[in-house]
This record gives structure tokens, sequence and C-alpha cells, in this order.
């Protein structure tokens, strides 16, 4: 069938909206109308090169050519039609996406780590988790990528039935598509991987998506203090809305602070979620962690990226620990109905965190917006 | 087809070994010629009464085997895998089993009506009747019909005939000394009851660094096979060990009680709970009657002023997709022994003499062996 998406050629480029060809579903396979996609950060990382494999990785894997590629891995939608063997979806279900897919086989899956999941290897290189062929073409016959093979920025999906989770109907789809990606990752950040404990002093450094979501996450693990950071004005606003009690502009700035209101004690957790993370950051960041503190790293760096300023002996003395994250390390499965039903009880906040809703045609304009910081979160929503 | 099974057609009968017949594997479901089966304490629960599941039924809920051929849609199995049988079903989808702990799967909510998982049908038959199996499995025959949630595929270089004391006693016993009593290096640690549950608590125990493992069980061939398996010190009874704790612990006690005994009884609970130290955790594995009444005999007061804790285990708390693999390299790098739990083999036709030598506490686990 034919569906409209938004499709990436290249680095640097803008996203172009054009008719695709879907396949049919094959075995284990989902046809999805994607009605709403989150525009995540993530996404633009392919933009610019952060997040697209070097040649080398891709010609390991067997991937002559990155693009074109169709974006999106934030979404939620409707089941058109199922492909032979599927048993955990009918047409007419609503689903969240999974940009992490969950075999509910593997070692990791078997361990409570779905976030980990085996089929995640694939994640980058092309073709289905299924059967590693192509559902998907552009106009000129080749076969184009989908984001965490999903493409939620197409209408129209054909996506393994491992990473669709099935979700009540009475749940605004729009709230489903956010906690898909960004709200999972920065709550869990802050919950599940900082493991924030009551009267704990939290920094989330970055008030994005996924920061915003980790002062949410400090809030409800009962945090005395949660200090965010973000240069922007409009992002410190809404972070005090979401629950922080301070913030500050730079991590240069809050330090004196933090010693100031901590008596010296620093942070119990930070949580790195700036749009791009350098390794230069981490000095400051981990500057902020106290004694037996633990810092986070959330953020994407990118890919080629292999130094990080860490004083190793102030790690050691002051056992410290770095830890990093994929989905806030929760299990797919199991955690987004559980956030939603945090939503449904008033305790989680989903619809503070849209700024604006865009078409599929206003794309570039709401990745516009996110690089000049008017967004906490775009959501692309289709009728 | 035809197939040679072990029947349980009423409470306090013996195991009717006869032909069945055996329908073809529907959607998701599997045929698997079984090698070996475990006699586990379970199937005995059976016949007694004490797990009161639907009859006639085939018996045998620890094996592993070969698959012989596949319904429809089953995704990760082929004809010649070897495979061991979980006991509990374990789908990856719901919240137990997407949280680790499979062990909870929601498909093990169909366990008692041991019907198959597709549909709710049997696939098995005799004298012109629908069968249920233990389990959903039915390993006490030579070939049965499975949904593949129960089947855990396992590479072919461990024997059948070891591999599947893994189905069960092996990680539930492990389990329980590893993960449900989380054994830390140093520890003291009781394992109440050697059978084939007990003998692999101790083994985990060892294997987590306990400092001593006192077993305890009036048999005094098991508290030998205790001492083989890894205990440091073994006692006839609960009233036995307590002395032998306050000595050995300097009057610390222990830091983790098992209950592994054949039949739990909830008149003993006092007697566990005194064995555990301040903070000490007494970890219920076996199996009590679905009708016992008159509760657990223990001291909330101790339970509250001591911190002690109560927990339950279900199949060790572990999780059979992921542990049953890890437990088998384990045995391959000889950190786990699988030979010295079998006591003494049998043929099908040999189940209710394999039974009676459990009653009569001769083995530490009897092993059905088809050919």
């Amino acid at each position: 069938m034919k569906s409209r998406a938004a499709v990436l050629y290249g680095l640097n480029q803008p996203w172009v909206v054009e008719e695709i060809e879907v396949d049919e579903p094959k075995a284990n396979e989902v046809l999805v109308n994607w009605k709403v996609a989150g525009m995540c950060h993530s996404d633009e990382h392919f933009v610019t090169g952060d997040m697209v494999p070097p040649k080398e990785f891709l010609e390991m894997m067997g991937v002559k050519d990155f693009f074109p590629f169709i974006g999106g891995h934030e979404g939620a939608g409707v089941v058109v039609k199922c492909g032979p063997g599927v048993t955990s979806l009918q047409p007419g279900d609503h689903v969240s996406a999974s940009f992490v897919p969950s075999c509910g086989r593997c070692r990791y899956c078997s361990t409570g780590r779905q976030n980990l999941c085996n089929m995640g290897a694939g994640t980058l290189t092309g073709g289905m988790i299924t059967d590693g062929t192509h559902r998907h073409f552009v106009k000129d016959g080749r076969p184009v990528k989908l984001m965490a093979k999903l493409g939620t920025f197409s209408e129209y999906a054909t996506v393994a039935e491992a990473s669709l989770i099935k979700v009540e109907k009475d749940l605004p789809l729009d709230c489903v598509a956010l906690v898909s990606c960004g709200v999972a990752t920065g709550w869990g950040s802050a919950t599940n991987r900082a493991d924030t404990q009551p009267g704990d002093t939290v920094v989330v450094v970055g008030i994005g998506g996924i920061g915003i979501n980790a002062v949410q996450g400090a809030r409800m693990a009962g945090a005395k203090r949660i200090i965010a950071i973000d240069p922007v004005e409009f992002k410190r606003e809404k972070a005090m809305e979401m629950g922080a009690t301070h913030t500050f502009a730079s991590m240069t700035e809050a330090i004196p602070h933090i010693t100031e209101m901590t008596w010296g004690e620093m942070a119990d957790r930070v949580i790195m979620t700036p749009g791009v993370l350098h390794g230069d950051m981490m000095g400051e960041g981990m500057a902020m962690v106290g004694k037996g503190g633990t810092c986070v790293v959330t953020a994407i760096s990118p890919m080629q990226e292999t130094s990080a300023d860490i004083n190793l002996f102030q790690l050691a003395m002051w056992n410290k620990e770095v830890k990093g994250t994929i989905f806030g390390s929760l299990n797919p499965r199991a955690d987004i109905p559980r956030l939603l039903d945090m939503y449904r009880v008033g305790d989680l906040k989903l619809e503070e965190l849209i700024t604006r809703r865009y078409t599929l045609d206003e794309i570039n304009e709401g990745y516009q917006a996110m690089r000049d910081g008017v967004n906490i979160r775009g959501v692309i929503v289709n009728d | 087809m035809k197939t040679k099974a072990a029947v349980l057609w009423e409470v306090n009968a013996p195991w009717s070994v006869e032909e069945i017949e055996l329908d073809a594997p529907g959607p998701g479901e599997v045929l698997v010629k079984i090698a070996a089966s475990g006699m586990c304490h379970s199937d005995e629960h059976l016949a007694t009464g004490d797990l009161p599941f639907a009859l006639p039924i085939v018996g045998g809920h620890e094996g592993a085997g070969v698959v012989e051929q596949v319904g429809e849609g089953v995704s990760w199995l082929a004809p010649g895998d070897h495979v061991v049988f979980g006991f509990i079903p374990s789908c990856g989808r719901c919240p137990s089993c997407s949280t680790g702990h499979q062990n909870l799967c929601d498909l093990g909510a169909l366990m008692g009506l041991g019907k198959q998982i597709s549909d709710g049908t049997s696939r098995h038959h005799a004298q012109g009747q629908d069968l249920t199996l233990m389990c959903m499995l039915g390993t006490f025959a030579h070939h049965t019909v499975v949904n593949e949630a129960s089947c855990i595929k396992i590479e072919e270089d461990v024997p059948l005939d070891k591999a599947c004391l893994l189905g069960c006693g092996v990680v539930t016993g492990w389990g329980s000394a590893v993960y449900a009593a989380d054994v830390s290096v140093g520890d003291t640690v009781v394992v109440v009851g050697v059978g084939g549950i007990g003998a692999n608590a101790i083994q985990g125990a060892k294997l987590a660094g306990a400092k001593r493992i006192v077993a305890v069980d009036p048999v005094e061939f098991k508290r030998e096979k205790a001492m083989e398996f890894g205990a440091t010190h073994t006692a006839s009874s609960m009233a036995e060990a307590l002395p032998l704790l306050q000595d050995i612990t300097w009057g610390t006690m222990a830091n983790k009680v098992i209950m592994t005994m054949g039949v739990g009884d909830g008149q003993v609970m006092g007697e566990a709970m005194a064995l555990a130290s301040k903070r000490g955790r007494v970890v219920v594995t076996n199996i009590h009657p679905a009708f016992e009444t008159g509760g657990a005999n223990m001291s909330l007061l101790d339970l509250t002023l001591m911190e002690k804790q109560v927990v339950g285990s279900l199949f060790g708390s572990g999780n059979p997709r992921a542990d049953i693999p890890k437990l088998l390299g384990l045995y391959r790098e000889g950190l786990l022994d699988l030979d010295g739990l079998v006591t003494k083999t049998y043929p099908l036709e040999g189940i209710n003499e394999g039974y009676q030598d459990m009653r009569d506490g001769k083995n530490i686990r009897g092993v059905l062996v088809y050919e």
C-alpha cells in the first residue's frame, strides 16, 4: 500500500515528506497506522550524524548505504492487519511503539532486562527484525530503513510484533506516544537507574523531553531537592512546573549553590540528559556527585567520541559510580502500561509535556523549534 | 499416534502404565519424544491428593527430550531440537515475564486444569476419556504434545537424562538458595530436608560462598549425600540442629534457613524460625498440603523484634529461559553436580517401584529413562 512518510536522504538535509510503498505484514509482523509520533532528539541525531554508524561498521553489518531513512521511534497507533503467527495483537488494537523490541525469550528478556533484548542488535541496520528483508520502499524502488524498525514518521508501517505493546483504548494516543520513549527513558533514569531514594538531592542536567521526565521521576520517588539545569529560561520554568525545586542556567553556576545547600555533601544522584552529551561535560557532572553518589548517563553522545573527562582518583576515593542507561533501564512490556496507569490516576503528567502539535508536513518546522529551544516536546499528529 | 504413559486414574491408586492415544500438535504446540523424566515429589502429591488436580492425569513435569514435530505458528523450535520442559510456562509478555519473574508467568494460572494452553482441550486420551497433564507436560510418557511456551531449547552436548533434572528440582533447590534466600559470601545456611530439592539448595549455597551449610534430614544416607554436595555439618532433626547452630555460630544462628522437606508442615515453622538469626530469612520452598489447616506455628513477636523474614519461593524464584541454560553451563564447567543426584534409574514400567524407593528414603532422585 501507499503511505506518506518523512524520509531523510542524507546528513544535514531536511526531512522529505513523500509517498512510499509499504508491503503487507509477513509472519510475526503487524501493519500499524501511526496516529501520533513524538519528535525526539534521537531522530535529529541521524540528521547531524551523531547516531549514523561509521562506514566500517556499516560494511561489517553488510549495509551499503545508510540512507534513505524514515525517522520516528516514539509513537502510538492502531493495528490495521496482522501477519501469520501474531498472537498478542489483533486489528483495531491500540499500540505503543517500543524502540527496543522485546522477544521475551533471550537471556535479558528472561531476567527483567527487556531494554537489553538481543533483538535490539540490528536496530541500526536495514530490514525487518523477523527475516532481514525490507517492507518499505521509496519512489525509485530503493528499500528504506526505519528508525528503530518503527518509522513512526510514516502514516503506515509494517513492524515486528516484538516492537509493539498493546495499550488500553481509554488512553489518549498522544500520551501513549510520549511514554513510549522520552517519558519512560527520563522517568526510569531517575527512579530505576539512579535509584532515587526519599530525601535525596537530585540534579538533572538538560531539560528536554528526557530531562523533564527525570524531574518527574525524582519527584515521584520522594527527592528532597531537584535541581534542574538548562540554559533556556522557558525550560527552567517548565522544570519548576514539573517538580524541580531549584534551577540554574549551567553546571558552573549550579556547583557553588549545590555546595551551599547540601552543606558540602553535594548531590546523591546526577542525571545527564542534555541534547547531545560530550565527554568534556562529565567533569562538572561528576563534581556535582557527592560521596557514594551516582551519575547516570542517559543522553546520546556522538557515536565515535571515545573519551570522558572524569577524575578517577575522586571516583575511587569517594566511591562514586557512573552508570549508563537505555530506556531508563525499564521493561517496555511492563513499564509502558505501568506509567500510563500512573497518568490515569494523575501522578504522572503527560499533557503538560506537549508544547505544540504539528502535521507530518510541518516536521522540519517542528525540528527547528526543538533546535531553538522552544519545545519541550513537539508531536506529529496524523488524522 | 499411540504412545505409552503412566496415568493416575484416582487418588491413592498406583500409576497405571498403559497405551494412550496422542493427537498431532495444534497451533503453537510441539510433539516431543521424551528421553527421561525425573520422579519429583510433586507428582507423589498428585497421588496422595495434596495437589488436587483434575484426574485422570498423565504425571511427570521434570523432563527432557527431542522435538519430533511442530504445529502451525511455532517460531523458535524445529524438529531435532533438544528441549527441557519448564514446569511453569513462560509467555514472555505478561507483567511477571516482563520483569524477570518468569516463574510467575500468568499462563501458570492454567496449570491446575492440565489442558493445552492454546485452546483448553486435550491431545492425550485413554479408554475413551481425555487425560489432563501434570503441569501441562505429562513427562511420565514416551511422547507428549505441549505448548512451545513450556519448552526451553538447550544445546545438544548435555545428556538428556541429566538435563531433565533442570526442569524442576535442580533450579528449584539451587534458586531457593541463590535467589530466594539470597545467600551471601560468609553466610551460615540451614537446609531442612535433603531430597531432590534440598541437595541442590546445598549446591547453590556452596557456590554462593556460604561459610557453613547445615543439612537436616532424618535419613543417614541423605546426610551422607549432603556432605558430598557441600554441607559442612548435618543434623537428623531441627531439634538437633538448634544446639549445633548455637555452638558453631556463637549464638548468632543462621542467616538463611531453606525448607525443602518432602511435605511441608506448618507446625514446624516455629522450629525453623528459631534456627534463624536476627534479620535471618526463612525460605519456604516445599509443598504444603493444599488443604492444610492450623496455619503456621511461628512467633510473630520474634518476627518483628528480630526482623526475621519468611519468603515463599516457586521454581527457586528463577527464570526458566535464563536459568535452565545457565545451570547447564555450570554443569559443563563442573560447578554443578547433576550425575551425583541420580540415585537410580527405572524404565517407565518401574515407576511404582521408583516411588516406593522415594517413600523409603532410598533415593535423592530417581529418574525414568526411556529408550
